[in-house]
């Protein structure tokens, strides 16, 4: 055995109090209920083939004593038959049982890492928007994979180690006092010892596999710099100090490894020596007590064979602790995310959703926390069906919050939201993501065929429906002509799509979804100027016929809609047509001024009001500063 | 070593397929341990030691049971309890030297590879490095590393555990060898069940890992984009992806336990069969007084003995297959000659004004591609001037650029700095005549000041400030929280694509070449900032010889000559202005990159 790798070390902040420990393990056995009788079963039969392993040298005495016997032998040999015979059934049993005990425990705790991931990954999904806004990708990730991971260890292997070696030591000691409880005593003299070697030894080689995470992590990183960074480095022929710098990092790694195996040097010296020590102790003390006539010989026997079974399981647990350590860490974490509810629920008795209607906000105020400064306040606005309504107005002002709330991606803090006189919060979520879809700026792939892709739009779409969905937009052909025509995976290299070919995909999967109400958020920045045309052209048949509100970053977009809404300071400071708003001569007369008076009159082009920044150097400068001027440095909505 | 492997770079053999690879495996594995020989003669020795005071253990039982237990004597008893003491502390000392030296020998011979492996790798050529992904070498080099380390571990160890089962068997045919046969004829088992245990292992963990990384993908995937799922309501599509990896796991896990399921109860079992022999026979010899008690206990604790020596040879030999497999592909890397080297009589290069000519060059990035990139390329740029190279996608500009610092060799033709042959200059010469700023920035983990004076770490640091303000840098870079000192890079504060793009030219400005090649160099700067940054670089172009690879009009004119090329040849040069009034081909060219600036370009 002590075959098992250094465990990895854990961070003193990871490491549970008592109290939230033992609430881990209480939520762990509640999550086990279900397997409440294979647990049993799984404990029978750690129980049984511990037993087996004992048995053999206890026999073993036993045939010592009798050969030893001062009796007449007649018989002895046949004792000797049947306890070969047992000790031979015994360790059939032996393989047998410790075959079933690897399976069933096993299988337990990988049906309860299979179920957890299950769980996370559905809570996840479950939780709104707002949530996904407040917590880092990676931490989320992690929940799913690393944190549930640093138990595959402990299940693979550490659970049955742990408990078959803590019964074998139970059993053990308890089989020695039964023989001897003087010689057992004198043999226990040295657990105390082990174990306090066991300690410090645990204590230490954490710090030290600490130090070595560490530098890994730079030695990683070195080389990871030095291998994406190569074309610098020769240009500029800096090549021997890169390698000079990096062996460096190479070698600090190396000295943290020696120095943590310097410290099991220390430690697995005690495990052995206070083997032998002790097997001195029992021929020594054990000799004495056979010479007294308080046991016999084979007793010395049972006991010289027991002693692995005293020291190794010590030792074994030992080093299995940091992994229960971190399994129990990574549980609180889980568990953590799990308790987090989210604010967007379906409310029992939710209603679906009715085919259309208006789309109503009425005094929707909201912010994205309740210490943050509301992002709207106080905005009523009616959409009627069909109707397309362009948000226009600097970066921040809350467009982007406003097209959310209708998706319900959020709830506002007072008003309502509703579509066809529903409100959002009394609608299913189901029929809500079918009648209300939102189409984000990039067009964002998953891994899989574009037709995969396209059909997340709606899972149970024919390929012929995701045909038909493209060449609706007129996209068809671009994706039709690949070698692998729909068929060809996405994120495959060499066969990346450009922007404007993601964004394509985009919109065919909103399309395919065939919502009421589409929420556009326009592109700050222009595509790839072969496709721009043709995703513009998609965008707008994709919008026929439905309910549309889009944030629109170019004016040509705002002047194509119904109407047009600005949005500033939290709420629509003027709302009407295109012509209306330019008779009106407020905010939005004054950016189109600027537009059609920066171009010169041409209308060719298609020039953004504010942040896209490439045209903008058409503008007049004074214009710009006028026009622009909120617009500039404010951070990038939510 | 030539071409044999390169074809099977792409997958990992679980074990070599050519005898050449495996000899080659074997040579630099032994290369490894004789550099380490001292270490190895130390832990090999101490594990020998260790291995009599542990075989000698069961022997001074059986003395001290049969003279000391047996016979009444409480001064044997003394003195065997003793010997026993004294035999412990030999095996404490010598199993923590043993480890020690192990350890040790693993780790620096780990190091030392690794170390050769990254030295090497900086020297191969762009072209290697093209055809290889970054990733595939970190992983490969990761995972390959650790198999020779894991090789590396066993081998004192394993010497002594030859030693053990030799000697132990020995010592019990000398005890009674019919007991012997019959108590060691099943251990050989062991052995062999052990190595298959190992070798059935490895492959399913080795899956379940992979699909561990697959459910990993999908998680971050479905996290990064949640927008779109929830959006789309789609989230039961994801949750039964989720379904159906977490059961692919759950699949591969149970293949897992299966293999130890099926192999761990053996390996306990094999021993068994013979500790039942000792029981039977052993106790019917002892019974006949053929055996004494002393010996009948040291047979069982031998059987115990011999348990991990014999397990552990059986894992030697499926970890030896696993380490040459590793080894020889560390070699493949390590015999790759670098294609670009200093040629054998290196040229000095003459004192010069940067003059650049291309004369008839062909090129292609691959010997088995059939199209050339470049076909008859001609060019002659004077010492000072700026020439803009202007063409679609593919039509061989930046092949163009990437000749002239020799990140590659030209097929056919040749390339001249100041009259004199690329290839007969000094690599390190010729490199820092001439600096090229790629299109995508690569920043290292370290200050902003580094980062400048990447090429010249000498510079001073009014030297990094002015060449950040040529640049057109060094505003933002006083704005960063800790100015010129800030850590930027992958793991450090992240800069805009314009500020990183600014802050390689000032690395490049710093360099001083006597030609300066901007590939695309302005691209992700902000068009209202670009006009910024003109003026600076009209500085740092005036009097140097620049090749400027652009598509905004308003950084060609900043050239004195325009090229256009078209499939690797040159069609038309002249002004800016010249092209732009005559050659309808540039102008559609221009068109064509971005409409817009087009625009702006011809007020």
């Amino acid at each position: 055995m002590g075959q098992l790798r250094p465990a990895d070390p854990i961070d003193e902040a990871d490491r549970l109090d008592r109290e939230a420990a033992a609430l881990v393990v209480r939520r762990v056995l509640r999550f086990l209920r279900p397997y409440q009788a294979e647990m049993i079963l799984g404990l029978v039969v750690m129980v049984g083939a511990t037993a087996c392993l004992i048995a053999p040298p206890v026999l073993f005495g036993w045939v010592i004593d009798r050969v030893t016997s001062t009796k007449p032998h007649h018989g002895v040999g046949g004792y000797i038959d049947r306890v070969a015979i047992v000790v031979g059934v015994v360790s059939v049993l032996a393989w047998i049982l410790s075959r079933a005990q690897i399976r069933i425990v096993t299988r337990i705790g990988e049906k309860f890492l299979r179920d957890m991931r299950r769980r996370v990954f559905d809570h996840l999904l479950g939780m709104s928007l707002g949530f996904f806004d407040t917590e880092q990708t990676g931490r989320l990730v992690s929940r799913m994979t690393s944190d549930i991971d640093t138990m595959e260890d402990l299940v693979q292997q550490g659970l049955v180690i742990f408990v078959t070696n803590g019964l074998l030591f139970v059993f053990t000691v308890a089989v020695m006092i039964w023989l001897s409880w003087m010689l057992a005593a004198f043999c226990l003299l040295a657990v105390p010892g082990v174990a306090i070697a066991s300690v410090w030894f645990r204590r230490h080689s954490n710090q030290a596999y600490l130090h070595v995470r560490d530098t890994v992590g730079q030695t990683l990183s070195s080389l990871q710099e030095g291998l994406s960074g190569v074309r610098v480095v020769q240009a500029f022929t800096r090549e021997d100090a890169v390698v000079r710098r990096f062996s460096q990092r190479n070698r600090a790694q190396r000295d943290a490894n020696i120095s943590a195996t310097r410290i099991s040097c220390y430690y697995f010296p005690v495990v052995e020596g206070s083997g032998v020590l002790t097997a001195a102790v029992v021929v020594g003390v054990g000799g004495i007590l056979v010479h007294q006539g308080s046991i016999p010989v084979g007793t010395i026997g049972t006991f010289m064979l027991f002693l692995t079974n005293l020291f190794e399981p010590i030792n074994q647990i030992s080093q299995l602790f940091n992994l229960v350590q971190q399994a129990g860490a990574g549980l609180n974490k889980v568990y953590g995310l799990l308790d987090t509810v989210s604010p967007i629920q379906e409310r029992p008795g939710a209603v679906d959703l009715p085919p259309g209607g208006a789309v109503v906000l009425d005094h929707v105020s909201f912010s994205y926390g309740p210490d943050l400064p509301p992002v709207l306040s106080d905005v009523s606005v009616t959409i009627a069906p069909g109707e397309r309504l362009a948000l226009v107005g600097p970066t921040g002002a809350g467009k982007s919050t406003l097209a959310k709330l209708v998706a319900r991606f959020y709830d506002p803090l007072t008003g309502r939201v509703s579509l066809g006189e529903t409100d959002l919060r009394d609608a299913t979520l189901a029929s809500l993501r079918r009648q209300i879809v939102v189409v984000p700026q990039e067009g964002h792939l998953f891994g899989g065929s574009i037709a995969d892709n396209v059909r997340l739009g709606r899972a149970d779409a024919s390929d012929d429906d995701v045909a038909a969905a493209l060449q609706a937009l007129g996209a068809y052909d671009r994706f039709a002509c690949l070698p692998e025509g729909l068929n060809t995976e996405v994120s495959e290299r060499g066969t990346r799509l450009s922007a404007g070919e993601r964004q394509l995909v985009s919109l065919a999967r909103a399309f395919l979804s065939d919502p009421r109400v589409l929420i556009l958020d326009e592109a700050t920045s222009s595509l790839d100027p072969g496709t721009e045309v043709e995703v513009e052209q998609a965008v707008e048949a994709l919008m026929a016929g439905r309910t549309v509100i889009v944030v629109a970053h170019r004016l040509s977009t705002a002047q194509r809609a119904d109407r047009v809404a600005v949005v500033d300071a939290g709420g629509i400071i003027e709302i009407g047509t295109h012509d209306e708003l330019v008779a009106h001569e407020g905010r939005y007369a004054a950016l189109f001024a600027s537009w059609v008076g920066g171009l010169g009159g041409a209308e060719a082009a298609a020039p953004s009001v504010h942040e896209a920044p490439r045209p903008r150097r058409r503008f007049s400068q004074g214009r710009q500063r006028r026009v622009a001027g909120p617009a500039s440095g404010s951070a990038s909505s939510k | 070593m030539p071409d044999g492997n390169a074809g099977r770079s792409g997958s990992l053999p679980a074990m070599s397929e050519s005898d050449a690879g495996r000899r080659a495996g074997w040579r630099l594995l032994r290369a490894s341990l004789r550099a380490e020989r001292r270490a190895m003669i130390k832990g090999s020795i101490s594990g020998l030691i260790w291995t009599i005071a542990k075989v000698a253990v069961p022997l001074l039982a059986l003395e001290a049971i049969n003279r000391g237990v047996s016979s009444s004597q409480h001064g044997a008893l003394l003195w065997w309890s003793l010997a026993l003491v004294g035999t412990g502390a030999v095996q404490a000392v010598t199993t923590g030297l043993r480890r020690f030296q192990a350890f040790s020998m693993a780790f620096r011979v780990e190091t030392d590879l690794r170390e050769r492996l990254f030295a090497h790798l900086q020297r191969l050529h762009f072209s290697f490095h093209d055809r290889s992904q970054t990733g595939q070498l970190l992983a490969r080099s990761a995972s390959d590393l650790q198999q020779v380390n894991g090789l590396m571990i066993m081998l004192p160890i394993s010497v002594a555990n030859v030693t053990i089962v030799s000697g132990v068997a020995v010592i019990l045919l000398i005890i009674t060898w019919r007991l012997a046969l019959l108590t060691l004829v099943a251990l050989p088992l062991l052995n062999i069940v052990a190595k298959q245990f190992s070798a059935r292992i490895h492959p399913a963990s080795l899956g379940l890992q992979t699909e561990l990384a697959e459910l990993s993908v999908l998680a971050e995937e479905t996290v990064s984009g949640v927008r779109v799922v929830k959006g789309f309501g789609a989230e039961p599509i994801f949750a039964s992806r989720m379904r159906q990896r977490a059961d692919a796991v759950y699949g591969r896990a149970l293949q897992v336990v299966r293999v130890r399921a099926n192999y761990l109860p053996v390996l306990d079992f094999i021993p068994a069969v013979g500790v039942t022999a000792v029981v039977w026979y052993g106790g019917h010899q002892a019974l006949s007084h053929h055996l004494s008690i002393g010996a009948f206990t040291a047979f069982y604790l031998y059987v115990l003995l011999l348990i991990n020596p014999l397990r552990l040879t059986g894992q030697l030999v499926a970890q030896a297959q696993r380490a040459v497999a590793a080894a020889e592909r560390i070699d493949q890397i390590l015999e790759t000659e670098p294609a670009i080297i200093d040629a054998a009589v290196p040229v000095k290069l003459p004192p010069g004004g940067g003059e650049v000519v291309f004369e008839d060059v062909s090129f292609r990035y691959d010997a088995a591609a059939v199209a050339s990139v470049l076909n008859g390329f001609d060019l002659v740029i004077q010492p000072g001037e700026a020439v803009a190279l202007v063409g679609a996608t593919g039509s061989g500009k930046t092949t163009v650029a990437k000749l002239l610092p020799r990140f590659y060799d030209v097929t056919a033709g040749r390339i001249t700095l100041d009259g004199v042959d690329l290839r007969d200059l000094r690599l390190r010469e010729l490199r820092r005549a001439v600096s090229m700023v790629f299109e995508d920035t690569f920043l290292f983990t370290d200050t902003v000041r580094d980062n400048i004076a990447f090429a010249d770490p000498e510079a001073s640091d009014d030297e990094v400030e002015q060449a950040a303000r040529l640049a057109g840098a060094h505003e933002f870079i006083v704005e960063l929280e800790d100015g010129y000192n800030t850590i930027i890079g992958e793991r450090g504060f992240s800069l805009s694509g314009g500020q990183r793009q600014r802050l390689a030219l000032a690395r490049a400005i710093i360099a001083n070449p006597r030609v300066l090649i901007l590939d695309d160099a302005t691209s992700a700067v902000d068009p209202t900032k670009e006009h910024e940054i003109r003026g600076a670089l009209q500085q740092v172009m005036a009097g140097r010889t620049t090749i400027v690879i652009a598509h905004r009009p308003a950084t060609i004119a900043l050239a004195d000559r325009v090229v256009l090329l078209r499939e690797g040849r040159v069609v038309v040069q002249g002004t800016h202005e010249e092209l732009l009034a005559t050659s309808a081909a540039y102008r559609e060219v221009l068109a064509r990159a971005d409409p817009a600036d087009a625009l702006a370009g011809a007020d």
